[in-house]
């Protein structure tokens, strides 16, 4: 149901201003309108001062550094969020946010340095890997040094060339390894009397050729010695590694639920600063332009006069004529239609002169889903599937969706016992029998068919009377011509088919002629003059519109047909429990494919079939100015 | 031989349908999720513009269902 909408203005002595926004901001049933969107308001915009701009930017600042804190603090923290009762103000928010990334900047500039200072010594680790261990025996022998040199591997000449010039320089004392580090990059090793290192090391800068050293505290141990002492030291800064990652979980676990908090704070405090962009301003007063549901107005008064003071004046609007497509739309209905109305939002919010279809969707989807699935067996275990799975997830479109087929199997228990199915044609032989049809049988099939299609004249002619109702609301003779000349057409139609069917006197086609011409002559009006066309085009789309709700026995055959061919897998299949696998694996698909698509198509029926007659759809939701808070659950 | 053709004919009615409602599915199908991507509130619509197709293979049905009964 649409509720009805109010317009007010509310104006007051600027001194009010922050209580007056802080209360309506609480209360969280008023819409503010933007000044600056309106066309005969005279008020200029509220000019923020410049206390009011220093502690936007100080609530921005702080809330920038929570966000940074809390994607931080994300991959640590597991625990549920809720809202703490914390009545911190922002400035001792602010203090305590500082101390937390004082903090964490410490950790994070130490886990940095580790981490840098790990990367360069797995470089060394990797490289004194290779060498140590063809490192000649000399290396070891006090007064000889050790030196390495890399180059690129296509140099192997040039390698050559340095070796004889190193050889030389050291009267034949240097004794050389070569290593492979990667495809690129050789390493040579000389192992040389420690008086000709200086020399040595001139040559290979002179030569631009890249030096192997080891940082400085490692650089005047031997290589053995270095490796075990680079070793120990990646295994400290592991711990060390491990221990400040310890710190950061234990700082998320005691600040994260407050952090979320103080975010919910500062967002709020950031939406009323937002708001006060949108009110009005003279010299000693403000004005605020809003929408709040009618029955909502006593409260409003009361609540704002209590709170703020008897001198805020609050009065309800006239709608003028160029807001009246600019209402926003808030709609009350009981709490098992809230799904079907979220699913009506989801093809367009109604306008505020439209019919909410909420409820007749939740009369008609359901019963559409349960004629296609038509199965007690298949009912019961879609019902227990959505109640299990109703308590699992929580708000959104899958939990709307989740809802309805749990209505719907109510309804596929209902129409299994009219089918006598269960399970297929199981229901058969555990005596269940059909007591409207029996979907199996080829005799019926047709009866199934004529169902459907009686099913969707029902439909149709219901939202073409809302959409006659909608035409004479607007005073709309367009629309009435359209719709009326649609019903009548239909009407004619069926008194037609009645008579050659012989349900009805066949003196009684004359009239359905006339009715059916009549209803397409009124169609064409309504279109103007290429109505000689768009009618008869128009009506045969109605037509195809009817037809349409055969996918409901395309379905349920489909369905009941696959549960057939699992029950008769079992005999078919010579090994029992092979058998019973095969059917059970069948009769599992067809129950998956059950869910899915008959939500699906009794979805489209109302969308395309249903809702095309009489509902236009707006874009105007209702969205009170109010407080935000912590609702979702992060792992 | 006669029960063979009113088969063949069933069987194209509602096989050819399908492949015709199929591939116009494909490509708004596969539109529609990109707009979805940039625009979740066109969800709605998306559906109706997916579903619009299914017509043909609902009366392909339809008349599969008149020749097998015929």
């Amino acid at each position: 149901m649409i509720r009805k909408m109010a317009r007010i203005e509310i104006i007051g002595l600027k001194k009010d201003l922050s209580q007056t926004i802080h209360h309506l901001h609480d209360l969280g049933i008023m819409q503010i309108e933007d000044i600056r969107s309106l066309s005969n308001v005279l008020i200029q915009p509220l000019n923020p001062t410049y206390e009011m701009v220093q502690k936007r930017e100080r609530i921005e600042l702080i809330n920038a550094r929570i966000n940074g804190l809390v994607d931080l603090f994300k991959k640590y923290f597991a625990g549920s969020l809720k809202n703490l009762e914390d009545s911190s103000s922002l400035e001792e928010i602010g203090a305590r946010v500082e101390q937390v990334t004082t903090t964490v900047q410490q950790f994070t500039q130490n886990r940095t340095n580790l981490e840098d200072d790990l990367v360069s010594l797995s470089k060394y680790q990797n490289m004194l890997t290779l060498m140590v261990p063809l490192l000649p025996e000399s290396a070891q022998k006090p007064g000889n040094a050790t030196i390495g040199a890399l180059l690129h591997a296509t140099q192997t000449h040039s390698m050559n060339l340095l070796i004889n010039q190193l050889r030389s320089m050291t009267h034949a004392k240097l004794e050389v390894a070569i290593v492979k580090v990667n495809e690129s990059t050789n390493a040579l090793i000389g192992v040389l009397p420690r008086e000709y290192v200086v020399a040595v090391e001139e040559l290979l800068a002179k030569e631009k050729i890249t030096q192997f050293v080891l940082p400085e505290e490692y650089s005047f141990l031997k290589p053995p010695e270095a490796q075990a002492l680079i070793e120990k030291k990646i295994e400290e800064d592991h711990k060390e590694l491990d221990i400040l990652e310890d710190h950061l979980r234990e700082l998320a676990s005691t600040w994260g639920p407050y952090l979320h908090s103080w975010q919910i704070v500062c967002l709020n405090m950031l939406d009323e600063y937002e708001i006060y962009a949108r009110i009005g301003e003279t010299e000693y007063t403000f004005t605020v332009y809003g929408w709040l549901p009618l029955d909502e107005l006593p409260k409003l008064k009361d609540s704002l006069h209590e709170k703020v003071g008897k001198d805020l004046v609050i009065n309800q609007l006239e709608i003028p004529e160029e807001l009246s497509q600019k209402i926003p739309v808030a709609l009350d209905n009981p709490k098992g239609i809230q799904s079907f109305e979220n699913l009506v939002k989801m093809r367009a919010v109604p306008a505020y002169s439209d019919i909410d279809p909420s409820r007749l969707m939740a009369v008609f989807m359901p019963i559409f889903f349960g004629m296609m699935v038509g199965d007690v067996a298949y009912g019961l275990i879609l019902l227990l599937l959505s109640l299990f799975l109703s308590r699992k997830i929580k708000g959104g479109i899958f939990a709307d969706l989740i809802q309805t087929i749990k209505i719907g199997s109510i309804w596929s228990i209902v129409f299994g016992f009219l089918f006598g199915e269960f399970m297929g044609t199981l229901g058969g032989k555990i005596g269940l029998k059909p007591i409207l049809l029996d979907r199996t049988a080829p005799n019926s099939t047709m009866t199934l068919l004529y169902m459907t299609i009686g099913v969707g004249v029902v439909h149709i002619l219901l939202g073409l009377i809302l959409g006659i109702a909608n035409a004479i609301k607007h005073k709309s003779k367009k629309h009435l011509f359209e719709k009326g000349g649609m019903f009548l057409g239909l009407i004619g139609l069926l008194i037609v088919v009645a008579t050659l069917l012989k349900v009805v006197p066949s003196a009684s086609k004359w009239a359905g002629y006339s009715l059916l011409g009549a209803g397409v002559i009124l169609l064409g009006i309504s279109y103007g003059k290429t109505g000689v066309i768009l009618s008869p085009i128009e009506f045969i789309g109605l037509l195809g519109n009817i037809l349409s709700y055969l996918r409901i026995a395309a379905l349920g055959l489909a369905s009941v047909f696959l549960a057939k061919v699992a029950n008769d897998m079992v005999g078919m299949i010579g090994n029992a429990v092979a058998g019973i696998l095969v059917a059970v694996l069948i009769h599992s698909l067809n129950i998956i494919m059950a869910a899915f698509s008959p939500t699906i198509q009794s979805l489209r029926l109302q969308y395309v079939e249903f809702f095309r007659r009489f509902y236009e759809g707006g874009k105007n939701e209702f969205c009170p100015f109010k407080k935000r808070v912590l609702t979702q659950t992060n792992g | 031989m006669e029960k063979g053709i009113i088969a063949l004919a069933a069987a194209l009615a509602i096989g050819l349908t399908a492949l015709a409602t199929g591939m116009a599915q494909r490509a708004i199908g596969s539109a529609g999720v990109g707009a979805v991507a940039e625009k979740p509130e066109l969800l709605g619509s998306i559906i109706i513009l997916v579903a619009i197709p299914e017509t043909m293979v609902i009366l392909g049905f339809a008349v599969a269902a008149i020749i097998l009964m015929g």
